[in-house]
């Protein structure tokens, strides 16, 4: 293959992706059209991850006006916003509520697209771009947990960043550090403290942002521009347009959305799911207190981790997001019932994992 | 007398003509039992009246009717004073929209020709006759506080007397002469009941609220033609309603939330001894902050760190203090009566391990259960952590400063136990014993 050639693949490869002739209104908006069959549910998921996301925006800026990343008033500034602060106890809670809704539809719109094949070519940068975004509100999930400054908040940080050390002893000499050295980068200092509070701030308030908001723009643009994917593998019969009766039908799902994390929010403290202990301040010189857990959504890999040997989870861990990444390539000539079925067995391993995790581990682990 | 006259005889005779004449009326005239529906002749001031008005004397009989029946129910109800608060608040609302609703009635029977072609006098007595009794039932209410808290103990058994035939007007003789009113409108309403619409509440359509809405139209084609080019006016004029009614309801929430908003970044103004409070908190947690923050400078600058007298150490719970990489640690007593220094960092993930020996001399790290022998610092089989938990390298000092023993760089012990008075030897953390240690 000669260079020429070369770049002529890439070329022809960027210019499919990114048909410029269809970047206007009428192609992007007017045009198109959202078919209708028995998987159409699937079209809302991404969406609803997306209601979830303004509204972590917008009650996130709210708690930015009185949220201090210092480790000796992070906690009592928290106690201020939900107890003092007209609103403050819901507006917090519509965060916390909103986020586990938010990584909840994510995941869930990550299975449905699996399963409607919405990958498939020219598509496949939409399914990136929707992988990298997994990442990151994973990233948002893993940094605004350590921002209350409670006991569970600090502990469970600092044995995920532990984990992060660990990976150094399989690694061959050289890079052995190399863990090691990401870790302490993150933490700022060689134990969880303020230098962490204030990356992790950062990193949740600024960067995580930034870079979300980028892939989201490439990831919309692409939805846009190639329209809905077909979903079903034979053609569906009906279709309705995208703007306005879809749009509408969408709203009308957010504001179904909205009512519910508004009344969840309003009726159900997320705080009520931990025990009391865990929510006291941070004591940087008392034990560990029993009972630390990452939030539910990590769920699917911290049981694993419990009772596996760490190299298999690392190395199953690894060749997940490789998949993920992978997956347009990796599944190109796969029937749409089959994705289904993968799809399905992913869902139950994840419901399985999260509702009785602790049970599975009980069983093998428990009276040990 | 004339008490016993409108309240005992009045309503033994409106009770038994509207029951016989209402009797009468069903088997002599059964299709006339209705509210004479003029929806066919006038519909829009119709709804905007009957509505209201249906839904607002429906919701207070309702009211009446429970503290009538269920007067201990209704009393415990509104023992809380935030329910009463809200049935009062709500019963003088939905008097508001019951008056505002038989007006409009009021206005159409009075004004559309094609109404007043089917009224009646009766029709016009029975209006008039319900708008005084509502009028004068609100008055009440707002005259005379707790209506509905009140009435439970006068006008229920009242009316209990008289329908046990044990008729006793005390319960009521001494209320203010506008309540009497109303309860004498009231018979009076029943009274009128078999000769006027107000038959129709004995039909009881209940039915109306599940089935499908039906509209009463023309069903001449003439008519229908004669209207077709109203339709497209009628599809405009319901999109502008639509939209009027979706921005005034779009205003009225942004007020709301608005409100909340400013209220939110405004922020709470706090009596001072709120303010007191959280600056308490606050100091203190700044102390400890400033606390560690001393630690460590002093780990930074010294090379011995006091860890405990001797005799405060003890074989079965392990003193917490923090090493020289601002660590976790614990303090033991060892057989000899000399300290055990351990690091309660565990080696897996970095949780503090607790300080509890348990009976094979082992301390429990709570995170991922791994079991440490503080003799070795080495895990039990199979535990999550591999590594043992390090020893650190201690002195133990007499009064003077001398140091009686340590534990040299090579785990080796030199000195014996101090004899005599435990009390007088302290317990350090020595910096260069440490670094030799690890070197």
């Amino acid at each position: 293959m000669s260079p020429i050639s070369g770049l002529n693949d890439v070329v022809a490869f960027v210019s499919e992706r990114f048909p410029v002739d269809k970047l206007n209104f009428h192609s992007m908006i007017e045009k198109k059209e959202v078919p209708i069959h028995k998987m159409t549910w699937g079209y809302y998921t991404g969406g609803l991850a997306l209601l979830f996301l303004f509204v972590q925006v917008v009650t996130g800026l709210f708690l930015l006006f009185y949220y201090q990343p210092t480790v000796s008033d992070a906690n009592l500034s928290v106690e201020y916003i939900t107890k003092y602060v007209s609103c403050g106890a819901l507006i917090r809670n519509m965060h916390a509520w909103s986020s586990s809704l938010m990584i909840f539809f994510t995941v869930v719109h990550l299975l449905t697209t699996f399963a409607m094949k919405a990958f498939d070519r020219p598509r496949e940068i939409t399914w990136v771009a929707g992988v990298c975004l997994l990442l990151i509100t994973y990233g948002f999930g893993f940094t605004g947990y350590l921002l209350p400054w409670n006991q569970i908040a600090v502990n469970a940080t600092k044995v995920g960043l532990q984990s992060v050390e660990l990976i150094g002893t399989y690694l061959p000499g050289a890079i052995a550090d190399l863990p090691r050295i990401l870790k302490e980068t993150f933490q700022g200092e060689a134990s969880v403290g303020q230098a962490t509070l204030g990356r992790f701030y950062a990193m949740h308030v600024v960067l995580l942002p930034l870079a979300l908001f980028a892939v989201l723009g490439i990831h919309l643009l692409q939805v846009q521009l190639h329209g809905m994917s077909q979903g079903i593998d034979r053609a569906a019969q009906k279709s309705e347009k995208f703007f306005p009766l879809f749009i509408l039908r969408d709203l009308s799902v957010w504001g179904v959305a909205f009512l519910i994390l508004f009344v969840l929010a309003l009726c159900l403290p997320f705080d009520s799911f931990v025990s009391f202990p865990l929510l006291e301040p941070y004591n940087a010189l008392g034990a560990t207190p029993p009972g630390i857990k990452p939030e539910w959504y990590f769920y699917f890999i911290y049981y694993p981790l419990e009772l596996l040997p760490f190299w298999l989870i690392l190395l199953l861990s690894n060749l997940l997001v490789a998949g993920l990444f992978l997956t347009p390539w990796i599944f190109r000539d796969t029937s749409r019932t089959t994705l289904g079925f993968l799809a399905l067995l992913g869902t139950l391993y994840l419901i399985i994992m999260t509702i009785f995790g602790h049970n599975i581990y009980e069983i093998f682990k428990g009276g040990g | 007398m004339i008490d016993s006259l409108l309240l005992i005889a009045l309503p033994y005779v409106a009770i038994v003509v509207c029951i016989v004449g209402s009797v009468w009326r069903i088997r002599t005239q059964a299709f006339g039992l209705s509210a004479l529906s003029s929806q066919f002749l006038e519909s829009r001031k119709l709804l905007w009246g009957s509505l209201p008005w249906h839904i607002g004397i429906g919701l207070i009989l309702a009211g009446h009717l429970i503290a009538l029946f269920c007067p201990e129910l209704w009393r415990s109800l509104l023992a809380n004073p935030t329910i009463l608060l809200v049935i009062e608040s709500a019963g003088i609302g939905l008097a508001c929209l019951s008056v505002v609703g038989l007006m409009v009635l009021f206005w159409r029977r009075l004004t559309s020709a094609r109404i007043q072609a089917v009224t009646s006098v009766m029709d016009l007595v029975v209006l008039t006759l319900l708008l005084g009794q509502i009028v004068i039932g609100m008055i009440v209410a707002l005259q005379y506080h707790w209506g509905a808290v009140w009435a439970t103990t006068t006008a229920t058994p009242y009316v209990w007397s008289l329908a046990t035939l044990q008729p006793d007007v005390s319960f009521v003789a001494d209320l203010p002469p506008l309540m009497k009113a109303h309860i004498v409108g009231a018979w009076l309403l029943i009274l009128l009941i078999p000769f006027s619409r107000l038959i129709h509440i004995f039909t009881v359509p209940l039915e109306y609220l599940f089935r499908p809405p039906q509209k009463v139209v023309w069903t001449n084609p003439r008519h229908h033609e004669a209207t077709a080019f109203l339709s497209d006016d009628e599809a405009r004029r319901d999109f502008i309603k639509g939209m009027a009614a979706l921005f005034v309801g779009g205003a009225l929430l942004s007020v709301g939330a608005l409100d909340k908003v400013f209220r939110f970044f405004f922020g709470p103004r706090l009596s001072p001894k709120e303010e007191a409070e959280i600056m308490g908190t606050r100091v203190k947690r700044l102390e400890a902050t400033a606390n560690e923050k001393k630690l460590e400078l002093e780990r930074q600058t010294s090379d011995y760190i006091f860890v405990a007298k001797l005799s405060e150490l003890q074989a079965k719970e392990g003193k917490y203090f923090i090493d020289f990489a601002m660590c976790p640690a614990l303090a033991f007593l060892d057989g000899n009566n000399l300290p055990n220094l351990i690091s309660a960092k565990c080696t897996h993930l970095g949780c503090t391990v607790l300080n509890q020996v348990d009976s094979q001399g082992r301390i429990l790290c709570p995170c991922h259960l791994s079991y440490f022998d503080i003799a070795t610092g080495v895990p039990n089989a199979g535990a999550p952590a591999k590594e043992p938990l390090p020893h650190l390298p201690w002195a133990v000092m007499d009064e003077s400063g001398k140091m009686v023993a340590h534990k040299s760089a090579n785990g080796k012990i030199i000195g014996t136990a101090p004899a005599g008075n435990a009390e007088s030897y302290s317990v350090f953390l020595a910096k260069h014993l440490a670094e030799e240690s690890k070197a």
